[in-house]
């Protein structure tokens, strides 16, 4: 039994060195030989157990194992579309040519890990890829909006340039559309190309369901001017390490609910503290006001009315210049009607374009964006695969913290009892102040910049200080066990309970 | 990480190895820590599988079980203690209740090293907090007054017992005492605590009736674990003959023969440390340039003296090091040789690596090389054990070495027009497919960076104009940069100013594998997001940023105390790597330090802090001490002062609000 694992682990080791021996280098050799080669290696405890030895390192007595990685060849702007559940993992590496993920460059020879991933590897030039591990659905496609995704990039490049010689702030771009039409990804396309020719620009997400450099329930901002993670999407926010991938710097405010429709109350003034700060980035940095913003949705504000008002407010708060929609007719021609021929407050006409859905969009199920959010939660406090990060747990009184829990949005039996000029604005308080219960077992809670007395609209539109997570209620003693990701004494600041993300039992 | 592995299949190999486990295995519990630590990701996974083995297996093996969670914990940290802490009550107890006397003694035993941070780890903090173990030694404390209590009244030899209390029992294992795991074959070595188990934690009271329990023993020092660094796998002996006498007499010959034999013995005892290999290849590529007499007296001067420099560093020498010459951090202008027309010159290739031996040591090349180097991350040096390096005529060996550089000179002599694109040598990102011949056979773009007149891009912001398709433009995001970075694929212009950007970059990689060596000691967290102001006026360049030569650690403090000059908030000091002033609080308000990442000086700092003889305070009591005309900083200051420290913090934070508000 002992045996079978230390296999596992020397499978591994001996891949390792045979990704380093210099045939691996040479893009010339056959994949019959590299399909075919075995390698010897010695189970540790074979020979003698006594010999303090790391396991693959004693390479004597032979035991054969056969590595059999996948190449796929790919022609010229194809892409190769892969998923991977959670759980599993699957390498992939770049043996010649040029491939890029979601825009962001892979170099050669390097091994990317991917977990829980759907995603695709396109190539404008043609390329060689190496894959070890089980892809839960992988395929080779041909047809991609690949060409359209790099011309909105030139497109934007010269509106760039353009505004760049007239002295105005770069094109403020807003991309609509359903639910998995791609624009999280077509976000990540044009911003990818945009920092690999020098530029710098504001990424906005306005979409609670995934978070974006923090949890899901958040909306922020950051600016990019180096490569992003390919393994994590976006990349990761600062430790106080280093990181390979150099981190970026979000500015976070929080929502605490899935749906924004659900209570425009917070998710409009939200939004307008949100698009304030960043116009104040625009105003006080050169390269970020050059290039511009890009500004991601949720695909719940495109089906519809209310979201419609939504969108209207998030054009006119961020004074966006472009909208982009994406995969829908219908959609399209809404916007058409209600923004052509409009200006912006700077007298620029706003624009709206229609790009094609990628064929590769999947459906996420409930259950992988359930898994999805709750690694999302997991990486914020315990760090990835590549960076462990260490939080902190300390048992704090009850009296400690200052906690103001979401109100209910009021449903509609209530509504209806109540004297018909009664609006939703008038009646019901943004936040109750609440003493911590059982109730709150498991959930995550939010820090913000606000002093714990300050007024519900202050802490409403506060920026994120950070998240900490609730792992024991001992209402006996009155004492609560937190899980903080900075060690010392919590910050004396308000604490905001929301619905969103829902709580996560088994984080530690 | 194991490839394809999910968490139960993880666990279910870890609980078939923790089922061999019957006797107290020093291998065993290694290697099972050591799985444990490669699949840090499985954690949760495999401390259930722990936990459930610690409780059901039988008595006489739950201690080597117990050990294995102990070397877990010990060795890799959190996650482990976060998911075993949890119920770390339950699994102790349990297992308590069923082993015998002797056992027990091992479990107090290790019960107590808990209590206190990990020997020779830089984390202060204990191995479980205090509230984990409290409720277990509370525990052990009533069952233990209660089984006294019940041998008094049973037993006529109170007496006797009263007598050889507090008389050390002879114990069987004494070496074992504060290092309960046995010691490991690899991994982070903690040395055996010296420290002596007073009382401090164990009330009056129960102390009284706890006889076969003596803890006022001072326990003899440990011996020192036994470590196991020796590698049947021993690096330097792969090397060819090199230990040839040099032929020449100059001293240099024999300064780099010493420094690459130091190199080596450092590098054999740690093999997993790529700056020291890196280091051992630049010395060898150094030698390997020496021998084949291909310098000119320029270029042999200054490899003297930065061979002279390393020298003093690594020997200790104290003359030498303030006047060898600074390190040359910009690249040094290269002039081809112009007497030459390349294209008739066979032997071309070792020449342009000729400018670049001066500053072969120095941080900007071993970047190259690092660069180079990870392309295969786990080869090690033998792989240069295949070319003799003391020919000169062998063009091969000097390619190889010396190709991260040779790839830029190539890359710089093209763009200059003395080679032709049809080079021999793939460059970066042209490599093994061959473009779309609409946009890339012609050699301008190469050169220039500057798209011709034919990329002109004219795609406006309507629905039909982004559908034709426009592959030419392509290029600019591709062709255009040509000069990639093979870590991480960024791309940068082949002009001067892109060669420079580079380099940073470059640079910028190798700091943050060095950090990311170190880092490993310490625990890294996340930090708070930033507020609205510090988000506005935050701009981030990590990599570009001409951190003029922060790679030195004079340059370093420089910097640093330029900065404190600045602002009297902003004050700071490097952590002092001294553990035990790194222990300890300010002398003022008994508080203790800060760690955090400063990108400015790259390095670990105390923020309000400053070092005034051998004691550090923060750099605002201080001042408030001194302020309140305390003349000597040690004299204690009131409470208020420590208030006010906080409430200026507050201030300044309070202060960033409404300045966004307004």
């Amino acid at each position: 039994m002992q045996k079978s694992f230390d296999l596992k682990v020397l499978v591994k080791r001996v891949k390792d060195l045979r990704l380093a021996s210099p045939q691996a280098q040479a893009p010339e050799t056959s994949e019959k030989n590299r399909a075919a080669k075995t390698v010897k290696v010695t189970l540790p405890g074979h020979a003698d157990t006594s010999k303090m030895s790391l396991p693959g390192l004693d390479l004597s007595a032979p035991v054969e194992t056969v590595v059999s990685p996948t190449v796929y060849e790919l022609k010229e702007q194809t892409e190769w579309r892969f998923e991977v559940t959670f759980g599993n993992t699957v390498e992939v590496r770049l043996l010649s040519g040029t491939a890029e993920l979601f825009g962001t460059e892979l170099p050669i020879q390097q091994t990317y890990t991917f977990t829980g991933t759907k995603a695709a590897i396109y190539t404008w030039h043609g390329c060689r890829i190496e894959v070890v591990g089980d892809c839960q659905v992988d395929y080779i496609a041909e047809e991609t909006p690949m060409m359209i995704y790099a011309n909105l990039h030139f497109a934007l490049e010269n509106l760039r340039d353009t505004a760049y010689s007239e002295g105005r702030d770069g094109p403020r771009v807003l991309i609509v559309g359903p639910e998995n039409a791609g624009k999280t990804t077509l976000v990540k396309i044009i911003t990818a190309y945009a920092t690999k020719v020098g530029r710098q620009p504001v990424v906005v997400n306005l979409d609670t369901k995934e978070g974006l450099l923090s949890i899901p329930g958040t909306l922020s901002a950051t600016t990019f001017t180096s490569v992003m993670d390919v393994e994590k999407g976006w990349g990761s926010s600062p430790t106080n390490g280093p990181s390979q991938v150099p981190v970026k710097l979000p500015l976070v405010y929080y929502m605490g609910l899935s749906n924004p429709e659900e209570k425009a109350l917070i998710y409009k003034p939200v939004v307008t503290r949100l698009a304030l700060s960043v116009m104040n980035r625009l105003q006080d940095d050169g390269e970020a006001k050059e290039t511009g913003v890009i500004i991601d949705t949720p695909g719940i504000i495109s089906q519809g009315k209310g979201g419609y008002e939504m969108i209207q407010h998030i054009v006119s708060e961020f004074s966006v210049s472009a909208v982009v929609v994406l995969g829908s007719e219908r959609l399209y021609s809404d916007m058409l009607r209600r923004f052509n021929g409009q200006t912006t407050g700077a007298g620029e006409i706003i624009a709206v374009v229609k790009v094609d859905k990628s064929g590769g969009c999947v459906d996420r199920d409930e259950a992988y964006l359930q898994q999805f959010r709750q690694s999302q939660i997991r990486e914020y406090f315990f760090g990835d695969a590549n960076t462990t990060l260490s939080p902190h747990t300390q048992q704090i009184d009850f009296n400690q913290l200052t906690i103001y829990k979401l109100a209910e949005p009021i449903d509609d039996l209530l509504k209806s009892l109540m004297p018909g000029d009664v609006t939703e604005e008038s009646t019901s308080a943004i936040f109750d102040k609440v003493r911590p219960s059982a109730q709150m077992q498991n959930v995550i809670l939010t820090i913000v910049n606000a002093h714990p007395e300050d007024t519900q609209e202050n802490i409403r539109d506060a920026s994120v200080m950070g998240f900490i997570y609730i792992a024991d209620v001992d209402e006996k003693k009155n004492k609560l066990k937190v899980l903080a990701p900075v060690g010392g004494r919590l910050p004396n600041k308000a604490i905001i309970w929301g619905s969103w993300p829902e709580g996560i039992s088994d984080l530690m | 990480m194991s490839v394809g592995l999910p968490s139960d299949e993880v666990a279910e190999d870890y609980k078939n190895s923790l089922e061999d486990l019957t006797i107290n295995s020093r291998y065993e519990i290694s290697n099972l820590t050591v799985i444990a630590k490669e699949n840090t990701e499985h954690a949760m996974a495999i401390s259930r599988v722990l936990e459930n083995h610690i409780k059901s297996t039988p008595p006489d093996r739950k201690l080597p079980a117990l050990y294995v969670l102990d070397s877990v914990v010990k060795n890799v940290g959190t996650p482990y203690t976060l998911f075993l802490g949890r119920n770390l009550y339950t699994i102790f107890m349990n297992a308590y209740s069923l082993v015998n006397n002797q056992v027990r003694r091992k479990l107090d035993e290790m019960l107590k090293t808990w209590k206190e941070p990990v020997p020779g780890s830089l984390d202060p903090r204990p191995v479980f907090p205090a509230e984990t173990i409290r409720p277990i030694e509370n525990a052990l404390i009533k069952a233990r007054t209660a089984a006294v209590q019940a041998q008094q009244q049973q037993q006529s030899r109170a007496q006797q017992e009263m007598i050889n209390r507090g008389r050390p029992m002879a114990t069987p294992n004494p070496q074992w005492r504060s290092t309960p795991t046995p010691p490991q074959a690899r991994g982070p070595y903690y040395p055996p605590p010296q420290q002596t188990y007073g009382l401090q934690n164990v009330p009056n009271g129960n102390y009284q009736a706890r006889p076969q329990y003596p803890q006022t023993t001072n326990y003899p020092p440990p011996q020192p674990t036994p470590t196991n660094h020796q590698q049947p796998f021993s690096q330097p002996q792969a090397y060819p003959p090199y230990q040839q006498p040099p032929n020449h007499s100059d001293p240099i010959h024999q300064d780099v023969e010493k420094l690459i034999n130091a190199a080596r013995a450092e590098f054999s005892s740690n093999v997993n440390d790529d700056s020291l290999r890196i280091r051992l290849q630049a010395l060898l590529a150094l030698q390997g340039a020496l021998k084949s007499q291909t310098l000119t007296p320029q270029e042999f001067q200054a490899a003297r003296n930065e061979v002279a420099r390393l020298f003093a560093e690594v020997y200790g020498a104290s003359g030498p090091a303030a006047s060898a010459p600074p390190r040359t951090l910009v690249p040094s202008p290269y002039v081809p040789p112009p007497q030459i027309p390349p294209q008739q010159r066979p032997a071309q290739i070792p020449t342009p690596q000729k400018p670049d031996i001066q500053s072969l040591l120095s941080s900007r090349n071993l970047a190259d090389i690092i660069a180079k180097a990870q392309q295969a991350p786990a080869t090690p040096p033998i792989s240069q054990a295949t070319y003799p390096p003391a020919q000169p005529a062998s063009q091969n060996s000097t390619t190889s070495s010396l190709s991260a550089n040779l790839g830029d000179m190539l890359a710089s002599l093209k763009a200059k027009g003395i080679l032709s694109g049809a080079s021999t040598t793939p460059l970066n990102g042209s490599h093994g497919y061959s473009p779309p011949p609409s946009t890339t056979k012609t050699p301008p773009i190469m050169s220039g960076g500057f798209p011709r007149p034919a990329l002109i891009n004219d795609i406006e912001v309507t629905s039909i104009s982004l559908k034709r398709p426009r592959i030419h433009l392509v290029s600019n995001l591709y062709e255009a940069r040509p000069n990639q970075c093979s870590t991480c694929g960024r791309r940068f212009l082949a002009t001067a100013e892109g060669k420079e950007k580079k380099a940073r970059h470059l640079d910028w990689h190798f700091r943050t594998n060095q950090r990311l060596a170190d880092s490993a000691k310490r625990g890294q967290n996340r930090s708070w997001y930033v507020d609205e102001l510090e988000w506005i006026q935050s701009r981030d360049n990590p990599e570009d940023a001409p951190l003029a030569d922060a790679s030195s650690d004079a340059a370093r403090a420089a910097l640093a105390a330029s900065l404190a000059a600045a602002d009297p908030k902003k004050k700071h000091i490097p952590v002092p790597s001294d553990p035990v002033l790194a222990n300890q609080p300010c002398p003022i308000c008994q508080e203790k330090f800060d760690m955090v990442w400063n990108d400015e000086v790259q390095d670990f700092v105390w923020m309000d802090a400053m070092k005034i003889g051998s004691r550090v305070y923060h750099a605002s009591c201080h001042s408030e001490v001194k302020k309140e005309g305390g003349t000597t900083p040690l004299r204690m200051s009131t409470p208020d002062s420590v208030l006010g420290k906080r409430k200026a913090v507050g201030d300044y934070n309070a202060g960033n609000a409404k300045a966004i508000k307004a």
